[in-house]
């Protein structure tokens, strides 16, 4: 009896000391995690995995943690156009609404884009091959400097993108009564693993980093979202297709922009515009050893002279016109038109775009 | 020379100290860009305030994460009444307000920007609940917004 007491005396007290431990570190994860922001105004996750819009990174610090705590998300976005299609899944964590980190894995599967460069390798290399007509196949054995880097079928560029961005001033919710914005800085690192098929574009880097000033401000009057931002860079869209060109790799400021109308507390509208370069505008592409434009005659004597011309790249400044919507803080859908114009050698790349983001 | 240097510093600090007195309730909150003229009609005037008031402390007393502030300072009766004379003053409203200012009214409170969001949300809650448009709703938003650097203290 008396044992039977004793026992039952100390599961109370382990059961005690197990529900006092639960609240400790209860009150511990409260004091951490925190998802204190107003509805929405955490924005979403843009294509590089910061903080922001679709395309451009805005100065708030995403999640919804105020400056009492830490708060994150796992975003994926997809962009279907007519010769690719962009995957691009990753994390991002916001610290104290003062700084964020972010992880980004962008996938841009190309379809048959490079289909046509593939088969002018091969013609190409067959034309002018050996005199015994040992002709190298396409993307093949030989040797790494005339690998184009593309595949028979789908050529798949991988990128990794690397994120951080800092608040540094300014108050882009509350402060209506004067004009001053919310200013963050930030910075990507991107990694692309494409190196052979970035050498047949010609890009002049494959690593590189960019950075960005970003200024927001909500204007409740006329329940409007500012968004400026000036990135200085040298990527060829966005990296996708490299860093700098034939000439260099010169970074440049170019400037983006986004506006969006809150249409309720839990939906927002609007478009977006970034300034693109042209450091690959108006190049051919480099198969192997030769230029395509240099390939003509060997093209014109297999019969695929017209094909020259259609290798021409070129890059567009890109457009998105988006609707967000927050059914809670857990959860943000904003589906878009993506205009994104010419992507290397294929013109009038339009089309739907979806972004999930879900914060934890 | 130095005198007329202490005396722009000292007319600088009164006209800090009245700017400051001025965002202390005595009219309409000057946003950037301004408010709508007939901001106030939108709201459907004193009635629709008074109305919004009751839902904004039915919101926040339901809200556990900020409840217990408005309790402890309790009157909640008080500060509804005080409240609807604040939100239509804000708005352009000639009333007076016969409260303290919201710097003095929160000073004591360690209010931290979760616990203002908080109230931000009930606010929001509070518009749908009495069919007042997002956009008039944002109006008053933005006249009660400059408070946050004042009423969050921690």
């Amino acid at each position: 009896m008396v044992i039977k007491n004793l026992f039952s005396r100390r599961t109370a007290s382990a059961l005690l000391l197990t529900a006092a431990s639960a609240t400790g570190s209860q009150l511990a994860s409260a004091e951490l995690f925190n998802t204190g922001k107003v509805l929405a105004t955490g924005g979403v996750s843009m294509i590089d995995g910061a903080g922001g819009g679709g395309i451009t990174p805005w100065a708030t610090i995403t999640g919804y943690a105020t400056r009492d705590g830490i708060n994150g998300d796992v975003h994926y976005t997809y962009a279907n156009l007519p010769n690719y299609a962009l995957n691009s899944l990753g994390v991002a964590v916001g610290f104290w609404d003062r700084f964020e980190l972010s992880y980004t894995k962008q996938i841009l599967t190309t379809g048959s884009t490079f289909n046509t460069v593939g088969l002018v390798t091969d013609t190409t290399s067959s034309a002018g091959g050996g005199a015994a007509g040992e002709a190298t196949t396409a993307g093949g054995e030989g040797d790494e400097s005339t690998n184009p880097g593309i595949e028979p079928f789908n050529t798949t560029i991988k990128m990794d993108v690397y994120g951080a961005k800092i608040r540094v001033f300014g108050e882009a919710i509350y402060d209506s009564d004067n004009l001053i914005p919310q200013v963050a800085i930030g910075a990507f690192y991107k990694d692309n693993e494409n190196t052979d098929l970035l050498k047949t574009l010609k890009a002049n880097k494959a690593k590189d980093w960019e950075a960005y000033i970003s200024a927001t401000k909500i204007f409740f009057p006329i329940n409007t979202l500012i968004n400026i931002t000036a990135r200085y860079t040298s990527a060829n869209q966005t990296g996708l297709t490299g860093f700098g060109g034939p000439d260099g790799n010169e970074k440049e400021i170019r400037p983006e922009i986004s506006i969006a109308y809150l249409l309720r507390k839990d939906t927002a509208i609007g478009m977006e515009w970034a300034q693109h370069g042209d450091n690959l505008t108006g190049e051919s592409v480099q198969l192997g050893s030769v230029d395509a434009t240099e390939a003509g005659p060997a093209l014109q004597a297999t019969g695929l002279g017209g094909l020259s011309g259609t290798l021409t790249q070129d890059e567009s400044d890109w457009y998105d016109a988006f609707i967000a919507y927050f059914p809670s803080k857990n959860l943000s859908i904003t589906a878009a038109y993506a205009m994104l114009g010419n992507i290397t050698i294929t013109p009038e790349q339009h089309g739907f775009y979806l972004s999930l983001q879900a914060s934890f | 020379m130095k005198s007329t240097l202490r005396n722009i510093v000292i007319s600088g600090a009164i006209a800090l100290a009245t700017t400051n007195s001025a965002f202390a309730q005595t009219g309409q909150t000057r946003t950037l860009p301004g408010l709508d003229s007939d901001a106030l009609e939108q709201w459907g005037g004193e009635e629709g305030i008074r109305n919004w008031v009751e839902s904004l402390f039915y919101y926040i007393m339901l809200d556990n994460r900020i409840n217990h502030i408005f309790r402890e300072f309790g009157n909640i009766e008080r500060q509804i009444f005080l409240n609807t004379q604040l939100e239509q003053l804000v708005l352009g409203g000639d009333v007076e307000y016969q409260g303290a200012s919201m710097e003095a009214a929160h000073a004591d409170l360690g209010i931290t920007v979760t616990q203002f969001n908080a109230v931000v949300e009930a606010a929001y809650n509070a518009c749908e609940r009495i069919n007042v448009t997002y956009e008039a709703c944002n109006q008053l938003i933005a006249a009660l917004a400059p408070y946050e650097r004042v009423i969050v203290t921690k």
